[in-house]
């Protein structure tokens, strides 16, 4: 995969904070599950939460590239700086950028661009995960306004957003994907709370939280794209988001390759490094072949979406293979280093309980694949 | 105020020197290549006093063009605002004398009122060449600077000396090398990295600057890798007195450094 300029020196970038600043915190945010609030600020300051923001709202206006390689670098060092910077630059930036108005760009994008407030996506609810169509949260039309009620489910940055896209029923004598549409809801509205937040087995360090929507009268100014049409904006917001997820777990991959890499060169069993094992070099690998494979497919998914070519399927493609290789290769990481690996001493441990979400936020592997098989059977 | 600040592009730190045997030259494939650390002290002191008095920053590098990913990183995109490369073949092999004779054309081609470099750059270990620079155009020059303070036409400025510091005032212009503690560098931010490309970035050979290298006084005779670290060794004994016994006399007998 060949970089241009802006790429390699935004990667390079990317690298150099994740390095200096993430990687030293990254133990103690999963430990205690605490948000790392001022390295947020840091990447607000360094346009980490603009990347998708075009330029004339404040945002970096990078290539999905950039972004993706961003994403991978932070991820590198910690999945939940990586995940808090994909949720809230494709399902809470973009779905505005793309399907809002001038006025929403305007109010909207500049203070989630600098990062001095985050966007959120609020889609997922207890009873409808994989199957958004079974949305429940209800709007109803009182003048100029909607009139808001339900619930949500595992919203990330929901805590640290200004704003948030709630996606409601807006007809409910329509079913399936029908009659959904979506609002920008500002989290200081009356009747808006953010429930506390959930206790996770990995990304600890990200934000995720139910929401409760009591009588939430949101503006008709505040409406995102046509009624309705909901189902359709979040469908391609996912197909983007499921990139930056791509990017996520390639990070995850890579920072447990090599941590394993260097270990088994150091470690000695029988006499010898461990890395002088047959045994231990297939493992090796099979790992590099895998994390090569999903880098493959996460770029050429970047490629085609910068291309504005079709995407959908390539970005289903490489969400689910890099998220199951991330499973793969952080489970064989914490084979490599032994009972080490099995202890929070080294980060292999983290990082396997962190690839666990790649697999399911914004579709699970299983959903992958049905987005797959229809674009394969062309239905 | 116009500031130069002279930067050199180096293997980043993590970088494996593939040296076996003692070699003329260095085998340099797939090195990653980075802005020389102690230059980002200047380049950062520079971006400080623009933001802090106005002017205009300048980076200068002799190198080649592959320079032009760091200058653009780590200089522009920080807040210099224009970059010269000196490139020329007749530059290869060059010794600090010539490229402080180079960097000198270039320097007096405007009138700076500060000229910064880094202490040194990490892959030579050399630190001559901001040295050189300053005598050469006969400036005063204070070096391994921590900290900086300028006044109307002069400078005062914090030097490291052993065991304490030593504060030294010096008329403008001044040519300075910058020491680590002087700040903290700053990352380029994303939107500044995507319109570095918009600033100005000059190549330019010897003959522009009218300036023919002078011919290296020092030539480079070898390489060698550093002698390969002998295996540890465990010492012990029944006690810690045996232990002490018998490391005692592998140090005197084996070792023979006691
Ligand atoms: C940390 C975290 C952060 C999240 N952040 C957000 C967010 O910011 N915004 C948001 O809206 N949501 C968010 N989610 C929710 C996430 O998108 C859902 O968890 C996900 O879509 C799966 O839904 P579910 O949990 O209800 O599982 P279910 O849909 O109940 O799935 C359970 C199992 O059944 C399988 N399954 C379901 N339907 C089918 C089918 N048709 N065919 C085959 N298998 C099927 C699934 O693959 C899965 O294995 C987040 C979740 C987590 C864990
Ligand atoms: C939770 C926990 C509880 C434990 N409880 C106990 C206990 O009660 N008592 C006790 O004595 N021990 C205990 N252990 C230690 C456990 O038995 C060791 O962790 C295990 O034997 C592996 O040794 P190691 O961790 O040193 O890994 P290593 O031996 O360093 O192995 C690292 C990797 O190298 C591979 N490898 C090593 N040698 C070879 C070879 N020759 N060929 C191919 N591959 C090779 C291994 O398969 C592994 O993938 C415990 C460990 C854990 C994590």
């Amino acid at each position: 995969m060949q970089l241009n300029e802006n790429q390699s020196m935004i990667r390079q970038m990317a690298r150099d904070f994740a390095t200096a600043k993430v990687a030293p915190i990254a133990h103690a945010i999963d430990r205690d599950g605490t948000f790392p609030e001022a390295t947020v600020r840091e990447m607000g300051e360094l346009g980490f939460l603009g990347l998708v923001v075009p330029e004339e709202y404040g945002g970096v206006g990078a290539d999905i590239t950039s972004y993706a390689l961003v994403v991978e670098e932070l991820s590198r060092a910690c999945g939940s700086h990586g995940l808090t910077v994909a949720a809230h630059n494709s399902l809470g930036c973009w779905p505005i950028a793309t399907f809002g108005t001038e006025e929403q760009k305007r109010k909207y994008l500049p203070p989630a661009a600098a990062g001095t407030s985050l966007l959120s996506f609020g889609l997922t609810e207890a009873g409808a995960g994989s199957d958004a169509g079974g949305t429940r949260t209800t709007a109803v039309r009182d003048g100029d306004f909607w009139v808001l009620n339900g619930s949500k489910m595992w919203i990330t940055n929901s805590h640290y957003a200004g704003a948030l896209i709630i996606t409601a029923k807006t007809d409910p004598a329509a079913t399936g994907s029908r009659g959904i549409s979506a609002f920008i809801v500002e989290t200081g509205t009356p009747g808006f709370t953010v429930e506390k937040k959930e206790d996770k087995l990995g990304m600890r360090a990200s934000d995720t939280a139910p929401l409760t929507l009591v009588d939430v009268r949101v503006p008709h100014a505040n409406l995102l794209g046509k009624e309705g049409e909901g189902f359709k904006y979040f469908m391609k917001t996912l197909d983007g988001g499921r990139i930056s997820i791509a990017a996520l777990a390639l990070g995850l991959a890579e920072g447990a390759f090599a941590v394993a890499r260097d270990y088994t060169k150091q470690r000695e069993q029988f006499g010898k490094p461990i890395a002088e094992f047959q045994a231990v070099q297939f493992m090796l690998a099979d790992m590099a072949t895998q994390i090569a494979a999903a880098r493959l497919l996460t770029y050429e998914a970047c490629r085609l979406k910068d291309a504005g070519q079709d995407y959908a399927h390539m970005s289903a493609m490489a969400k689910l293979h890099t998220s199951e290789t991330a499973m793969f290769v952080t489970d064989r990481a914490i084979q490599c280093l032994g009972g080490y690996g099995y202890t929070t001493e080294y980060p292999v441990e983290r990082m396997y309980r962190d690839a666990k979400l790649c697999t399911i936020g914004e579709g699970t592997s299983e959903i992958q694949r049905l987005v797959i098989g229809r674009h394969a059977l062309g239905l | 105020m116009k500031i130069a600040v002279c930067v050199k592009q180096v293997p980043d730190s993590e970088t494996r020197i593939n040296l076996a045997a003692p070699a003329a030259k260095l085998d340099q494939t797939g090195f990653t290549r980075v802005l020389n650390p102690y230059d980002a002290y200047a380049v950062e002191e520079a971006v400080r006093i623009k933001e802090a008095r106005g002017g205009e920053i300048t980076a200068i590098t002799v190198g080649p063009e592959t320079v032009r990913e760091t200058l653009k990183k780590d200089c522009l995109a920080v807040g210099c605002d224009k970059a010269i490369i000196i490139n020329d073949p007749l530059l290869a092999g060059a010794d600090d004398a010539a490229i402080a004779d180079v960097l000198c054309a270039a320097l007096k081609k405007d009138n700076y009122d500060l000229i910064l470099f880094g202490i040194k750059a990490i892959d030579d270990d050399s630190g001559q060449v901001g040295i050189l620079v300053a005598e050469k155009l006969g400036l005063p020059h204070v070096s391994t600077i921590t900290k900086l303070e300028l006044g109307e036409g002069t400078l005062t400025a914090h030097r490291e000396i052993e065991g304490g510091k030593e504060i030294v005032d010096c008329p403008l212009p001044a040519v300075l090398t910058c020491q680590k503690g002087l700040n903290e560098p700053r990352l380029p931010s994303l939107p500044n990295i995507m319109k570095a490309g918009m600033k100005p970035m000059q190549i330019v050979t010897c003959a522009d600057l009218g300036v023919t290298p002078p011919a290296a006084l020092v030539e480079i005779r070898q390489y060698s890798p550093p002698p390969a670290r002998g295996t540890c060794r465990l010492v012990t004994g029944d006690d810690a007195a045996a232990a002490a016994r018998e490391l005692a006399r592998v140090l005197n007998e084996e070792a023979k450094v006691i």
